[in-house]
């Protein structure tokens, strides 16, 4: 028999699958597996049930069960009721929640409704007779049977109100031929069949809801109304309702079932609305209903009232009435509130609402399998003639199939929870060849929930239910799984997941069991990775080079990213309110753990190999061609940045689980590539800084500053770098610290180049060849190019603040420790301040070179200007013009900082020119003149020039006091040697050579001396004695040749000799004042071999000299004169000593105190003046003065 | 007002295990300072100090590198571009003393030398001021090493009581002066170095301005 059907069924469906071959068997087989147990179990047909429940409730209703009937029987009795009632209530009115059909107050009316009912619908068919019948019908069922029942289903259309009407029969009948695929002849005979068949029992089903402003009855101004209904057809068979009372806006949502026959088309409907008779007893029977108490109480209400309601004996007031023809009534049902009104009465009296319908008392279990095989082939037909699109068919046939499915309802009994159910079967089972909206889906299940959840299906309902969900099921994960294929953008697709989504909801709401969740979970997590696949196997890697991989990754990672703020976007919030389901954050965990495993090992080894690569090397960073490690390195980058990124969504996403990701460690992975980057970063910036030199104009970028465009460039190449540190964003706080001191380390390098590179952009300029000479003059290029350095420095500091530091520090200070922290902020601050030093170095060179080129000329004009400084002033207006144009220059152009120190540098050089104008003039023989010029002319550029250090003065005081020197005439210089000489003699400790005593004093014009003894003399003879005499000498000799120079006698063989001997020197004017004059004490041992006493054939002992300011004014006799101690001296070197026991005042020089003076002799020849001296060969009195100093040095040395 | 550091400006690498004491050999060079608790660095410490040879003054820029594993990646960036480098182990460590190999292969490979055979290294065995009974290394074993590695100068030093750390420094230094004029008699140019701690010939030899005194 099956084969039958299968046979049919592939005809009528040619095109169908194979499988949907299979599922029709399975139909099948679940109806025999589903319907077997009916045969033998009396509880299997729900309405056979019913009615023999119900003949029980009229039993025990209508014959009262005697008092010592057992409570177990009654409470056996009224579980059965329920049941009952529970079940055909489901079918009748689904809309009704199973709260209501639990046990309440309300229950005994019901139950006398259902008795009357059931009474009425029984139609006298033996329960066995019953059930034979539905096994075999569902047995035997064909396709030609079905087509029969439709047939049939047509004839005796029910409801005149809807589309088959309009319709007609015969577009009906040719419609399901078509559907069925039946040939004429066969439609024919069937239709015979079916018009033979004994036209339905029909049932009228009428659900009193509730009534609103009833006309007021009682003198309370209210009412207790019910409502009693009845057919035309049959006005002595009347329904009542229960009664509510006071009140004029009852509810009272009660059905009732009313057979209809086959002229139903002409019945009316009549509904009246009662206000109950206040009649004692009843209101008795009420006020009890209230207080009723116990099961036996309940028990005596129920029967009371039953017999009042099904007697009508009572005598109530009419509140009002409706008609309703049966033909307005559609088959489909309907819901309507219907005014009530009164025989001459024109106002209304109130409105009700109804909700009516037809049904038939067809066994629902055949009824439900032949509405599945209609719907089956009605589906498979429409899908086949519509060509809708998979996914898109919800629910909406033709008008033909739409009238004959409605019909099929109405007139099998169908109530909306079987229809649901079985729209479900059928659906899910052609949704797995021909996928069907999820729509329809979800809006079938929502009609199924309430059901299923409260457990009211039958048990087979229950499992045809679970079953087709089954089947559904793995479409919807396919769903998920391939939830990347949906057009995001489209509004249906999305829909449609979410449809999906709210159907697992549902179906996880159901049935807690199902492993829906986990299902979802795995569904969710192969789609990712199916999509991951893809992306990997779609993402291959051109050639085998790094970038090529790395390019590969970003890609892939990007689309990641993508793939989760889709997720993130458009499906969270969906999954979330659907299915519980944090999908976001799942599939974020999947991918992390994806990505770590694809990207981590790449990544590694080729920072690993770029670690490695060869060094660029800082000395050829313009000639290696850095594109590739660049390119490498750049793309290193992104990929850095855009897991940077991912990793920051997933610690937005993922808060609890976000410290356990792998991947937010991912920065480790890079590790060994970062001081690649930051090499790359710098070799870029090297290239960059010569660019920018290159295009470097040299003239103020605009005209409020004083630097051009190449140190703005280099600051913004500086700034880039700034930003990769910034994107980069380490985030390990001790590779931070060290990378800062790196990148600082690196600008400052970047910094020296650029002034390199500056320098070398300004070399040749300024330098002017015309045919006399080669000049230089300082330009504003060279001004410009110190500015630069200078300005590209001064955004140092400002640059390492801005790469963090203070905020690195302090995070060391909180991960470490404050000490820790401390030790590398002072070695970020000794970094810092090494290369402000370095580069002010530069700068400094740079201002060096200025001033370096500025010294030829100065040099050529200073020799000019003392060559002929007497005869043309201009020579030396010169140098000064010269000098103060270019410092002119430097003064405007440069800040004050680096004017300063070039201006020291000038002097530098000036000090070094002159110098070296001295030696090499000296050499050349010039004349004191050219010295004195030359001086002179330093001495102008001193006033006119600030100097500004005191060490420079130094230098050029010495400088100068050698032009001074080398400026003398000879007589002068001597004179010079003599002051040295006195100078030196008080400051040296030098052993003396013997102590001279005088007194002295000047007395007007006049010098008076008196020589008094000598102590301690060296001795000079053989016998180790001497024979000393002492002579006085003023000088500068030149000076005072008119003077004679007094002698004392000769003492002979003593080393203390006693002179006592007074001279008086008369002296001019003149000479007395002259400030620097000398009294020179020369001591010497009388040789009797030689009487030349012109020369120095004496021995000589040695001098002491004592300067005129030492020597006191005063009047009186010599004898009162001060006592001078002498040290007998030779002379040594320069110093300067003070001498402490010149008495100072007037008065008698007896009254003076004596003078001791050390005698010594001369020790060096290396003072200037000497030196200067040395070089006047040409000059006989400098000769004679040097060989007569020598010799008195020889005899030391002797 | 004019900058004083016209001194040859040398830049020196210290490099040993964690905890040999490189840090406080630079802090007692530096500063003349000691710490018992001292911390491992991290990364890089750095310091400037003045030295005189000679009559010259060389002005040492020190990067003291940490010693520690992790930091790996972190210290070999700052290799480039020395003039010289410490090799330090402990001589009561002997492992310390072995890794000395690794550390020269580091150096030479991250610091981008010209000449590997030339470079100046200076082996330094520090905390020499520990007991017999503690020492792990002698100087056999040192001068051996540094006899098979080609190294001619080692020192043993103790940043504790100060013994040789100057010294060591020093050495370091005419070490290296003494590997320069090698590498100036090979005209061995690096004139248009941009690296201000790589300067060769004649301006490295300070920038005096050409105040050439008398
Ligand atoms: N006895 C002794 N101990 C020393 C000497 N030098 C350093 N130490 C100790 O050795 C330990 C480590 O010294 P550090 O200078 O921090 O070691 P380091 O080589 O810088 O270590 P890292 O920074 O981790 O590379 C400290 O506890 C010091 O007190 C030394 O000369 N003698
Ligand atoms: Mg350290």
């Amino acid at each position: 028999m099956k084969d039958v059907i299968k046979e049919k069924e592939e005809q009528a469906k040619a095109a169908a699958a194979e499988d949907e071959d299979e599922e029709k068997i399975k139909t099948i087989d679940e109806v025999s597996e589903t319907e077997s147990p009916t045969s033998s179990d009396s509880e299997g047909d729900d309405k056979s049930q019913f009615i023999a429940c119900a003949l029980n409730i009229d039993i025990a209703l209508i014959f009262p069960i005697r008092e010592e009937a057992s409570l177990y029987t009654f409470h056996i009795f009224i579980s059965l009721v329920i049941n009952t009632v529970r079940c055909e209530m489901l079918r009748r009115m689904p809309k009704h929640s199973a709260s209501e059909l639990s046990l309440n107050k309300d229950l005994p009316m019901k139950m006398i409704r259902r008795k009357s009912l059931s009474q009425l619908t029984f139609r006298g068919l033996k329960k066995e007779e019953i059930q034979q019948r539905n096994y075999l019908t569902l047995i035997n069922m064909t396709i030609e049977e079905l087509y029969i029942e439709l047939l049939y289903v047509i004839i005796h259309n029910v409801g005149h109100c809807n589309v088959s009407f309009e319709i007609g029969e015969t577009a009906l009948f040719s419609y399901i031929q078509d559907a069925f695929k039946i040939s004429n002849e066969k439609h024919q005979e069937l239709y015979d069949v079916a018009s033979k068949k004994e036209p339905p029992n029909m049932l009228l089903n009428v659900e009193v809801i509730e009534a609103k402003d009833l006309a007021p009855k009682d003198p309370n101004g209210l009412a207790d109304p019910y409502v009693t209904l009845y057919l035309d057809s049959s006005t002595s068979r009347r329904y009542n309702s229960s009664v509510k009372q006071t009140t004029l806006n009852p509810t009272w949502e009660e059905h009732f079932a009313l057979p209809i026959d086959e002229n139903a088309a002409d019945d009316t409907l009549h509904i009246e609305v009662w206000d109950f008779d206040p009649a004692e007893t009843v209101g008795e029977k009420f006020g009890k209903f209230v207080n009723v108490k116990g099961v036996k109480g309940i028990r005596r209400l129920v029967k009371e009232i039953a017999v009042t309601a099904t007697t009508g004996q009572h005598n109530n007031e009419l509140i009002g009435r409706a008609q309703i023809p049966l033909s307005a009534i559609p088959a489909t049902g309907m819901k309507m509130w219907y005014s009530l009104d009164k025989k001459n009465k024109v106002t209304r009296q109130g409105v009700i609402k109804l909700r009516l319908g037809f049904s038939s008392e067809k066994n629902s279990k055949v009824a439900t399998q032949e509405h599945r095989h209609l719907l089956r082939i009605l589906l498979l037909h429409e899908l086949e003639t519509s060509k809708v699109a998979p996914y898109w068919w919800c629910g909406t046939f033709s008008p033909q199939a739409e009238s004959l499915i409605t019909q099929h309802v109405a007139q099998s009994g169908l109530c909306p929870v079987d229809t649901a159910l079985s729209q479900w079967i059928v659906y899910t089972n052609i949704h797995k060849t021909h996928p069907l909206s999820y729509d329809l889906f979800a809006s079938i299940l929502e009609k199924l929930v309430k059901p299923v959840q409260t457990g009211l299906l039958s048990e087979e309902d229950q499992k045809l239910f679970w079953n087709a969900t089954h089947r559904l099921l793995p479409s919807c994960y396919a769903m998920i799984r391939k939830i990347r294929k949906t057009n995001f953008k489209e509004k249906n697709a999305l829909k449609q997941i979410s449809r999906v989504l709210s159907i697992l909801g549902t179906i996880c709401v159901l049935d807690s069991s199902e492993n829906i969740h986990k299902d979802l979970v795995e569904a969710i997590r192969k789609g990712a990775k199916d999509w991951f696949d893809h992306l990997l196997e779609n993402n291959t890697v051109e050639d085998d080079s790094d970038d090529a991989k790395l390019k590969c990754l970003v890609k892939i990672v990007q689309l990641v990213r993508t793939d989760l703020q889709k997720a993130v976007e458009y499906y969270d919030k969906m999954f979330q309110e659907q299915v519980n389901f944090q999908y976001a954050r799942n599939l974020y965990n999947i991918y992390q753990k994806k990505l770590t495993e694809l990207v981590k090992p790449d990544v590694e080894e080729i920072c690993t190999t770029m670690a490695k690569m060869p060094h660029i090397g800082y000395q050829n960073y313009s000639q290696v061609d850095t594109s590739q490690p660049l390119t490498i390195g750049t793309t290193l980058f992104e990929l850095y940045l855009y897991l940077q990124r991912f990793v920051v969504l997933g610690d937005g996403l993922c808060p609890f689980e976000y410290d356990s990701f792998e991947i937010k460690d991912f920065h480790v992975w890079f590790y060994s590539g970062v001081a690649q980057w930051l090499n790359i970063a710098f070799y870029k910036a090297l290239q960059r800084i010569d660019k920018a030199v290159g295009l470097d104009q040299l003239i103020p970028v605009d005209n409020t500053v004083k630097y051009s465009s190449s140190a703005i460039d280099s600051i913004s190449i500086f700034y880039q770098i700034k930003i990769f540190w910034r994107e980069l964003n380490w985030p390990d706080v001790e590779g931070c610290y060290t990378f800062i001191a790196k990148i600082i380390d690196d600008i400052c390098r970047c910094l020296v180049h650029y002034a390199t590179q500056m320098a070398k952009a300004v070399e040749g300029m300024g330098d002017k060849q015309d045919m006399y000479e080669k000049k230089f003059e300082v330009t504003q290029e060279w001004c410009l190019a110190i500015n630069n350095i200078d300005y590209v420095l001064q955004s140092l500091v400002p640059f390492t603040v801005e790469l963090g530091m203070e905020d690195i520090l302090e995070k060391l200070s909180e991960l470490n420790s404050p000490l820790e922290a401390q030790r590398c902020q002072q070695t970020l601050e000794t970094v810092i301040a090494n290369s402000v030093d370095t580069v002010k170095n530069e700068i400094f060179n740079l201002l060096d070179v200025v001033a370096s080129k500025m010294c030829p000329s100065m040099k050529r004009l200073l020799v000019e200007g003392a060559e002929l400084f007497h005869q043309d002033c201009n020579s030396v207006d010169r140098v000064m013009m010269y000098l103060d144009n270019n410092l002119h220059t430097l003064h405007d152009q440069l800040n004050e900082e680096n004017f300063n120190r070039i201006l020291d540098i000038i002097w530098d050089y000036l000090n070094d020119i002159l110098l070296d104008l001295i030696k090499t003039n000296l050499e050349k023989r010039r004349p004191p003149s050219f010295f004195a010029n030359l001086l002179e002319t330093l001495k102008l550029m001193k006033s006119s020039f600030r100097l500004n250090s005191n060490c420079e003065c130094d230098k050029l005081k010495k400088t100068e006091r050698l032009l001074y020197l080398n400026g003398l005439e000879t007589p002068d210089l001597i004179h010079q040697v003599h002051l040295d000489l006195w100078k030196e003699q008080k400051s040296t400790e030098e052993p003396s050579f013997g102590q001279l005593t005088v007194k002295m004093k000047f007395q007007g014009d006049e010098l008076k001396v008196e020589i008094l003894n000598a102590k301690n003399l060296v001795p000079m003879d053989s016998n180790g004695s001497s024979d000393s005499f002492v002579r006085v000498h003023l000088l500068p000799e030149e000076m005072f040749t008119n003077i004679s120079k007094p002698k004392t006698q000769t003492q002979h063989k003593t080393l203390f000799p006693l002179f006592d001997e007074s001279f008086t020197l008369k002296l001019s004017p003149e000479q007395r004042n002259r400030p620097d004059g000398l009294v020179l004490f020369s001591c010497k041992d009388y040789d009797m071999l030689d009487y030349d006493m012109l020369g120095y054939n004496n021995q000589y002992i040695g001098e002491a000299l004592v300067h005129f300011k030492d020597v006191p004014n005063g009047s009186g006799s010599v004898s009162s004169l001060p006592q001078m101690s002498l040290e007998l001296r030779r002379p040594q070197t320069l110093g300067m000593h003070t001498f402490k026991d010149v008495p100072n005042g007037s008065g008698s020089v007896s009254s003076l105190p004596q003078m001791s003076l050390e005698l010594r002799r001369p020790q060096t020849l290396e003072t200037d003046a000497l030196k200067a001296l040395e070089f006047r060969q040409g000059d006989k009195q400098a000769k004679e003065f040097l060989r007569r100093y020598k010799m008195k040095m020889a005899i030391t040395k002797s | 007002m004019r900058p004083t550091n016209k001194n040859t400006m040398l830049k020196v690498v210290i490099l040993g295990d964690g905890g040999v004491g490189k840090s406080c050999l630079m802090n007692r060079f530096v500063s003349n300072h000691f710490d018992e608790h001292s911390f491992h660095t991290i990364g890089v410490e750095f310091l400037n100090k003045d030295i005189e040879i000679d009559g010259e003054t060389y002005t040492l820029q020190i990067w003291d590198t940490a010693g520690q594993e992790r930091f790996k990646t972190l210290r070999t960036p700052f290799y480039r571009g020395s003039d010289i480098c410490l090799l330090t182990y402990a001589v009561d460590d002997k492992v310390s003393f072995r890794n000395l190999s690794m550390w020269k292969n580091e150096f030479l490979y991250y610091a981008d030398v010209k000449e590997h055979l030339h470079f100046p290294f200076i082996v330094v065995g520090n905390k020499s001021d520990i007991s017999n009974e503690e020492r792990e290394v002698s100087q056999i074993e040192l001068e051996s090493w540094c006899n098979e590695n080609g190294i001619c100068n080692c020192i043993e030093t103790s940043a504790k009581n100060a013994s040789n750390v100057q010294e060591a420094f020093k050495m370091a230094v005419q070490y290296w002066l003494k590997a320069e004029s090698r590498a100036d008699k090979n005209e061995y140019s690096c004139n248009d170095t941009i690296d201000l701690t790589k300067k060769s010939g004649e301006s490295r030899s300070s920038c005096c301005i050409g105040a050439t005194e008398e």
